[in-house]
């Protein structure tokens, strides 16, 4: 037992809790209003966007790969969305399903890139990285704002339904969505098999390139529906949308444990990593503190609760075998 | 050799297809004063960019480098501006780089952490850090330490020339010492190398330090090439390096590439934006032309692999 | 054991949450208290971007009638101007209860929603340097309107080069809103004034001076009949201009802008720079903070005409803009007596 306590304390998620918890207490303590519901409301409605995003970089992360174009993407939906509304003359309601569908498109060429031809996740990203924001700069010649949505629209942005954020049930049914495929499924299973070894998953008889395409398709449909959002609670859409969203989104994952190698990590460990850099940018304010401590702090967190994760394991190793052997199969394991 | 370093030698043919041109198009471009002023803007990045070839062929990645190229730029535009020689700054803002690069190597060679999770954290942590200590205000330099003291063209000359003759040693290096065969060594398998007698650690740890050292380098001389330093500097230059890492060939996985593309690579998107100027076209486009590029490199590269997978029979 | 754990945790937490009444009753403060007599006032007063030094020397002037005035000044706003994280502080700020808010607009329609969602709790809101939806706030504090700044430029540039030749613009980015609602108005001037003048590119420089200096460089050379730059984001301003100097270009190409004295001082001497367009930034801020103030406690009301605000004076009211004045314009003759 003393055993499964020690394993639960050194887990990353666990490491995570208590840092979450520590924030909440500190800022309760120095924000007057930090603990009110206003305000937990106005967290989660803060960081929907890239939420939805990181939940949907887990199972990208979980098989070995990344996915730069998700901010880009972002911004180009929002543009399209607006194009559709406003000069194509659709209702809301197509316009974000044309706005969803270009997303599964835009998911569906870095998919192509990546399976079919074999190319590093990482440059294709990057490259439509650049591309998406440029046709969204371009499209519009970067002046071009829609705005003057309707109320009915701006509703799921900015109103309650029910007593929480109207955004919630949006983001809990992908955050849901996504943990069953992640967890209770055996695409899930496979995501993380590719991520250990894609050509073990290969030979394991898993249609690794079908497998790999769905986790880039559904990253470019929940970033038109992040764009969707994104636009109903700012009310207006422009070709700056989401610009470095992809690094916050990424930056909560792995916080939340999930190896940027692959083959290990959790969704609710995405959710308590966006739950962790959220409240700390939120409560620094309530604290009085300085924005830019706030950059620091994520990135002093992101390699703290890391070390912290790695340190146990690598000391334990290093203490029983002693030493010329003790480095070989400490190497071993990591390489 | 045309097999062997087809994607080297397909960047460096579009490059010429863009100078040819750009000769034809836009004869202005050649204009020896500006064009010497615009390879001189961008010597500092090429530095950085070979510093990041073989962080990228040692199988790592560093996406700190903007910010330290920043943190180097303004902390030693402040010794500057209080009067203290270029001669002792220069060495410093080298080895301030050099630190700043032994913390990712600490993290990534001693702790085992990945380097793209470590330097992700170190850009936002020294980025955020400059900001809240500067306020983005810029640092005004001393009158007459422009250059280094020398005369413009002189000045310009120099920067160039240093950049590329870093540039030769290092692709020089890469083939023939040992040191460079190390790196290679690492990148493509780096059990194989430990068996091998080579310490991996060592060698990551090597290429951080050397990739630091060398935005230090850079800052100082961005540095010589105005009296301003702006807080700002450096943010996106990670990306621009490494987008000329691999257009030119060298691949993220490790172990292959040399600087010769990286050089090819590095030369043909720098010169996107300015040729698109002497084109007079607008600037709309230019980030889509960007990524297009980065894109259509890989997928040239792809492509060919797939075919010769098919024919040749190789490895799956 | 391990479900146990979890649990424990969960109990720590609500804990904490329940630690976190005891000075809520103890101060019972809030929006409810606005325009109390005796109790401080706390104003927020958000800037487009931290880390511009355009908004640090505001600051400097917000601090001074925050003094003065004996009121709390939250001064926070996002890192890199992004409408987005407007809002989110905007919103934040209504939940900590603020008296009022001055801020200035990244984006006029991205922040309106949340401005008027604090209107509705009572927070009063003033902005400044650039207004939002005029049923947002109360009062917009104008340094100079888009119109105001696009003709001055546009004028300026027309003086300096005789009414005829190419010119170019350098911006922070295609997206900018503010920098795309002055080149509006430099677009129609130019159209309605001068036609033997052309506007040749619009380049972006990502709000940086390294880069500005490049595209600055690769526009003397693929334009040579340019004979002014136009810089309207501030650290363009000082890249162009070392950019014209180097190419040896110093007179024949002009350089004006938006910018800050102290970051072109040296090129407005030397000649390289001819005119600066800015206005007092410090009593902008100054007198940002006194309306705001005023606002809060109820003494500025929509439909005065003046208002009298601290040192500088008895400033004039048209509609509901308060107005500072006319841009400055910096020069060769001027500059050394303005330190900012």
């Amino acid at each position: 037992m003393k055993q499964g306590l020690r394993t639960f304390f050194l887990r990353h998620e666990t490491i995570l809790l208590l840092i979450l918890v520590a924030e909440w207490c500190y800022f309760n303590s120095v924000g007057r209003h930090f603990g009110s519901l206003d305000n937990s409301f106005d967290i989660v409605r803060h960081s929907v966007e890239i939420g939805l995003l990181a939940v949907v970089m887990t199972p990208i992360i979980l098989t070995g790969g990344i996915d730069l174009s998700v901010g880009s993407l972002l911004g180009l939906c929002a543009i399209v969305f607006g194009k559709l509304w406003r000069d194509a003359g659709w209702s809301v309601g197509s316009a974000a399903m044309g706005t969803v569908v270009l997303g599964a498109l835009a998911g569906g060429l870095n998919a192509t890139l990546i399976t079919w031809l074999r190319l590093p996740p990482l440059i294709v990203t990057l490259g439509t990285y650049s591309l998406f924001r440029g046709v969204a700069e371009a499209v519009t010649q970067g002046v071009d704002t829609f705005t003057n949505f309707p109320a009915s629209f701006l509703f799921i942005g900015q109103e309650r339904w029910l007593g929480i954020p109207a955004q919630a049930p949006f983001f809990l049914l992908v955050a849901g969505v996504v943990w069953l495929l992640v967890h209770r499924t055996t695409w899930g299973r496979s995501w993380r098999a590719i991520g250990f070894s894609p050509e073990g998953a290969r030979y394991a008889g898993i249609p690794v390139g079908r497998r790999l395409a769905t986790v880039y398709v559904m990253a470019g449909i929940v970033a038109a529906l992040a764009a969707i959002i994104y636009t109903a609670r700012l009310g207006q859409a422009k070709a700056d949308a989401g610009s470095g969203y992809e690094l916050f989104a990424i930056t909560a994952v792995v916080l939340g444990g999930t190896s940027i190698f692959g083959g290990t990590g959790s969704v609710h460990g995405t959710l308590l990593g966006v739950a962790a850099i959220a409240v700390l940018n939120n409560g620094l304010v309530h604290a009085r503190q300085p924005r830019e401590v706030g950059g620091m702090l994520t990135g002093l967190l992101l390699i703290l609760t890391m070390a912290a994760s790695v340190l146990p394991k690598m000391l334990a190793k290093a203490r029983p075998t002693g030493h010329a052997t003790g480095r070989n199969t400490q190497s071993q394991t990591n390489a | 050799m045309i097999k062997r370093n087809f994607r080297e030698l397909s960047v460096a043919v579009a490059l010429g297809l863009l100078l040819a041109f750009l000769a034809v198009a836009a004869p202005a471009f050649y204009q020896p004063q500006p064009l010497l002023s615009l390879l001189a803007r961008e010597a500092p990045a090429l530095v950085v960019a070979c510093g990041m070839a073989l962080v990228i062929i040692s199988r790592q990645i560093d996406i700190s480098v903007g910010s330290q190229f920043a943190v180097c730029g303004v902390s030693s535009g402040l010794l500057v501006a209080a009067h203290w020689p270029v001669a002792l700054v220069f060495p410093l803002a080298i080895l301030m780089g050099a630190a700043l690069g032994a913390v990712n190597g600490l993290l990534v060679a001693g702790l085992r952490l990945p380097s793209i999770v470590v330097t992700l954290a170190t850009m936002v942590t020294w980025r955020e850090g400059l900001r809240w200590l500067r306020q983005g205000q810029f640092v005004n330099l001393p009158d007459g330490g422009q250059w280094f003291g020398m005369a413009q063209t002189t000045g310009q000359i120099t920067l160039v020339v240093a950049a590329v003759l870093l540039l030769v040693l290092l692709a020089w290096g890469m083939k023939n010492l040992a040191v460079g065969r190390q790196v290679y060594a690492v990148g493509s398998d780096a059990e194989a190398a430990r068996l091998a007698g080579i310490r991996p650690p060592l060698v990551t740890m090597g290429t951080f330090v050397f990739i630091g050292a060398l935005a230090g380098l850079a800052a100082m001389m961005n540095l010589a090439q105005s009296p301003q330093v702006d807080p700002k500097s450096g943010m996106g230059l990670e990306l621009k390096v490494i987008a000329a890492v691999v257009v030119g060939g060298v691949a993220i996985s490790g172990g292959r590439g040399n600087l010769w593309g990286v050089f090819a690579g590095f030369l043909l998107l720098a010169c996107i934006s300015p040729a698109l100027t002497h084109l007079h076209i607008q600037a709309y486009w230019e980030k889509a032309i960007q990524g297009g590029i980065i894109l259509l490199a890989v997928v040239a590269d792809g492509l060919r692999s797939r075919r010769s997978n098919r024919t040749g029979g190789g490895a799956p | 054991m391990n479900r146990f754990v979890p649990l424990l945790l969960m109990a720590g937490l609500l804990f904490a949450a329940g630690c976190s009444k005891a000075p809520e009753t103890a101060a019972p403060a809030g929006p409810a208290s606005t325009g109390g007599s005796g109790k401080k006032l706390t104003l927020g007063f958000m800037p487009k971007s931290k880390g511009n030094a355009y908004f640090i020397s505001c600051k400097q002037g917000a601090d001074e009638a925050a003094k003065e005035l004996g009121v709390e000044l939250l001064f926070d706003g996002p890192t890199d101007p992004d409408p987005a994280k407007q809002n989110e502080i905007v919103e934040n700020w209504i939940t900590q209860g603020v008296d009022a808010i001055a801020v200035a607009c990244e984006n006029k329609d991205g922040i309106s929603t949340a401005l008027r969602k604090a209107k509705q709790k009572g927070i009063k809101i003033v902005t400044f340097d650039s207004d939002a939806a005029t049923d947002a706030r109360e009062f917009f504090v104008n340094q100079a309107t888009p119109e105001g700044i696009g003709y001055a430029l546009m004028d300026e540039a027309a003086r300096l080069t005789g009414e005829a030749g190419d010119f170019a613009i350098i911006t922070a980015s295609l997206t900018a809103a503010n920098m795309n609602e002055w080149r509006k108005h430099i677009d129609a001037r130019l159209a309605a004034k001068y036609p033997k003048m052309k506007l040749v590119t619009v380049r972006p420089c990502d709000d940086m001076k390294d880069k500005a200096q490049s595209e600055a460089t690769a526009l003397l050379s693929a334009y040579p009949n340019l004979k002014l730059i136009m810089a309207i984001c501030s650290p363009a301003v000082p890249g162009a201009a070392e950019a014209v100097k180097q190419a040896g270009k110093t007179g024949t190409v002009k350089v004006i802008g938006l910018g800050l004295p102290n970051e072109n001082r040296r090129y407005v001497k030397e000649g390289v720079t001819q005119s600066v367009i800015l206005w007092k930034t410090v009593d902008l801020g100054y007198l940002t903070i006194q309306a705001t103030y005023a606002v809060a406690k109820g003494e500025l009301k929509a439909g005065a005409t003046t208002f009298k605000a601290g040192r500088l004076g008895a400033m004039e009211i048209q509609g509901d803009n308060i107005l500072l004045g006319k841009p400055f314009v910096f020069n060769k003759d001027n500059i050394d007596q303005f330190d900012f």
